[in-house]
């Protein structure tokens, strides 16, 4: 089973994301910010971290740097959301897919079944 | 000391990017103050919070917004997109979202209050907002940890130097005991009567210096939110200008006669009279007059738009089509519908200080007395803006309905409004008279002149309006619009 990792510090959306997710037979782990998001990490690498962009104690930008300076996580896939317009985050990050808040469901579930299918390719 | 070492001012002002809202705040917020914003649900807060986000985020600011249980960011960044002073290139680095519902949820009050502390300082924000202080409030163990809350918050605002903004629903009395350490309450809120329905803004508390006193009108528009200070807690102390032998007229040669010294530059005047009288006709020509003389004039009308009112009095010899084409004659055509009796009082007076208006006509001022919802206001409004016209120079004339056209009682409301601070008084009236239907026109009175009191018939004619000769013949209670010869019946 695959396990998807997601942290948002919004509640509600971050419950939301994790009920479908889970329908949708993925593992689920949830964290409210990016700190409890590598302390999760630690417990149990996921394949595919869904991080929202602006969150307290340890945001977006400062997680994916985070990941991607540990070799251990080199094959965790990556992927942002923001309310913040995402095209200006894919010309600082190339490569990694954004999601735009509020995201249509089958969108979300299309992309991250990509993200997923681009790391086992 | 080098200017490095000079301390920060105390009382420097945080401009909240709301027009208006400044002048009604002595300035703006004080820095480093906290201010709890209060209203119900839809009154504006996260409107006006976000407002003075993005206007500060310009101005080089950061500002950090902390949710606890309000809309989603996105939802609250989609309802801000269509609004004027959004600008998505402040984000995230000019204006920073996070919730905090779930440290409250988990960490109650220390924990939110540690959040805000870390997230202020690792943003390097100046400006907090906390979206939601009703949740902290029923978070709280009790009353005493809710004011600890505050207060702890106090501190970091000042030590750190942010001006936080805390946003709650209104719940019970809206200046809560719980608040009363806070810098500053401002309450937004809805009123309803009948059908109609209007914002208003009343600052219940202010540290650091003197507010406007009283209630304000806002309203919200893609623009944002607009607050309209009344104009009465504003109005100038000092005495309006002399203006010396400055005389002028109202451009019809046979009613000029009838007050030759002509009307006091400054003054106000009304001309009362039914529909049709000649109200408009009257206070065209003043404007007409006063264009000829080289002045900009404004007409401020509520009823017949622009190219209407300049057809009708064009037929009556009046030009002021090229006038208004060449921008020396000012209009504003406010449909009666709800205004609001401020913001009628804002376009007016923007215009006559902008364009240094000399001569404003106000046609229709029973739809601007209509504008108030509380008609204890008039009288003090009229003489505010009566006040304030008089300050920049301005002569006015106001033109009023009566409500009846004819019949043996005159409707004049000496006491009310315009008629209560008026120098000049006209009286238009329609009579009954040997078979015809004739106009009337009278002065009642004027200050500071001579002026001829007798009854007059006046006729609009394509060459304009002419005052006639007294009666011939002995008529008496013409002013009732029923005619009658002394000694005799009516007519």
């Amino acid at each position: 089973m695959e396990t998807v990792l997601v942290v948002d510090d919004e509640q509600g959306i971050l419950e939301a994301l994790a009920d479908l997710l889970r329908e949708e037979g993925y593992r689920v782990l949830t964290a409210s910010h990016g700190r409890e998001a590598l302390e999760r990490m630690a417990e149990l690498r996921p394949d595919l971290v869904l991080t929202d962009w602006m969150m307290p104690v340890l945001d977006g930008p400062a997680l994916i740097a985070r990941i991607r300076a540990e070799p251990a996580y080199k094959d965790v896939s990556l992927m942002g959301m923001s309310a913040v317009d995402v095209s200006s985050l894919r010309h600082l990050y190339p490569g990694m897919p954004f999601l735009q808040k509020p995201f249509d469901i089958h969108a979300l579930m299309r992309q991250v079944r990509k993200a997923l299918d681009g790391k086992q390719g | 000391m080098s200017s490095s070492e000079q301390p920060a001012r105390q009382d420097a002002r945080v401009s909240t990017g709301v027009p208006g809202l400044d002048a009604v705040l002595g300035g703006g917020l004080v820095s480093s103050g906290v201010y709890i914003v209060v209203g119900e649900p839809g009154a504006g807060k996260t409107l006006f919070a976000n407002q003075l986000c993005y206007h500060q985020g310009r101005a080089g600011a950061r500002c950090l917004y902390v949710t606890l249980l309000a809309e989603s960011h996105a939802r609250m960044l989609a309802n801000m997109r269509d609004m004027a002073f959004f600008d998505s290139a402040l984000l995230p680095e000019g204006v920073y979202y996070v919730s905090g519902f779930r440290t409250l949820e988990e960490q109650g009050l220390p924990g939110l209050l540690e959040l805000l502390r870390r997230e202020v300082r690792n943003h390097n924000a100046s400006i907090l907002v906390l979206d939601g202080l009703v949740q902290a409030q029923e978070a709280a163990g009790s009353s005493r940890d809710f004011k600890k809350f505050i207060h702890e918050l106090q501190v970091a605002a000042g030590l750190t130097r942010f001006t936080a903004l805390l946003l709650t629903s209104a719940n019970g009395p809206a200046v809560h005991p719980e608040y009363t350490m806070v810098d500053g309450i401002l309450e937004l809120r809805e009123r309803t009567q009948g059908v109609r329905s209007w914002r208003e803004l009343q600052v219940r508390k202010f540290r650091g210096s003197a507010t406007l006193h009283g209630v304000h009108s806002f309203r919200i528009t893609s623009d944002g939110l607009e607050v309209f200070p009344r104009l009465e807690s504003r109005v100038q102390r000092t005495p309006p200008p002399d203006p010396g032998a400055h005389r002028l007229h109202l451009g019809v040669p046979s009613l000029d006669a009838l007050f030759p010294e002509g009307l006091a530059a400054g003054s106000t005047s009304l001309v009362l009279g039914p529909p049709g009288a000649g109200k408009t006709l009257l206070g065209s020509s003043f404007l007409a007059e006063g264009l000829k003389q080289g002045e900009h004039c404004l007409y401020m009308g509520f009823y017949e738009p622009p190219n209407r009112l300049l057809g009708k009095v064009a037929s009556a010899g009046i030009d002021m089509g090229g006038a208004m084409a060449d921008g020396r004659l000012s209009f504003i055509w406010q449909p009666p519908s709800e205004c609001i009796l401020d913001v009628l009082a804002d376009q007016l007076l923007s215009v006559v200080r902008r364009r240094n208006v000399k001569r404003v006509f106000v046609d229709g001022l029973s739809a601007m007395q209509q504008a108030s919802p509380e008609p204890a206001r008039i009288n003090s409004f009229f003489a505010a803006l009566t006040q304030e016209l008089r300050c920049t120079g301005t002569t006015t004339l106001f033109g009023m309905e009566t409500p009846r056209l004819f019949g043996p009682v005159l409707d004049v409301p000496m006491e009310v409004g315009p008629s209560a601070v008026a120098e000049n008084l006209f009286f238009l009236r329609h009579v009954e008279l040997e078979g015809r239907l004739r106009k009337l026109l009278s002065i009642f009175k004027m200050r500071d002149t001579h002026y001829d009191p007798t009854l007059r018939e006046f006729v609009v004619t394509p060459q304009g309006i002419e005052v006639l000769p007294p009666f011939s013949v002995a008529v008496d209670t013409l002013l009732t619009g029923l005619a009658r010869h002394p000694g005799a019946g009516h007519f």
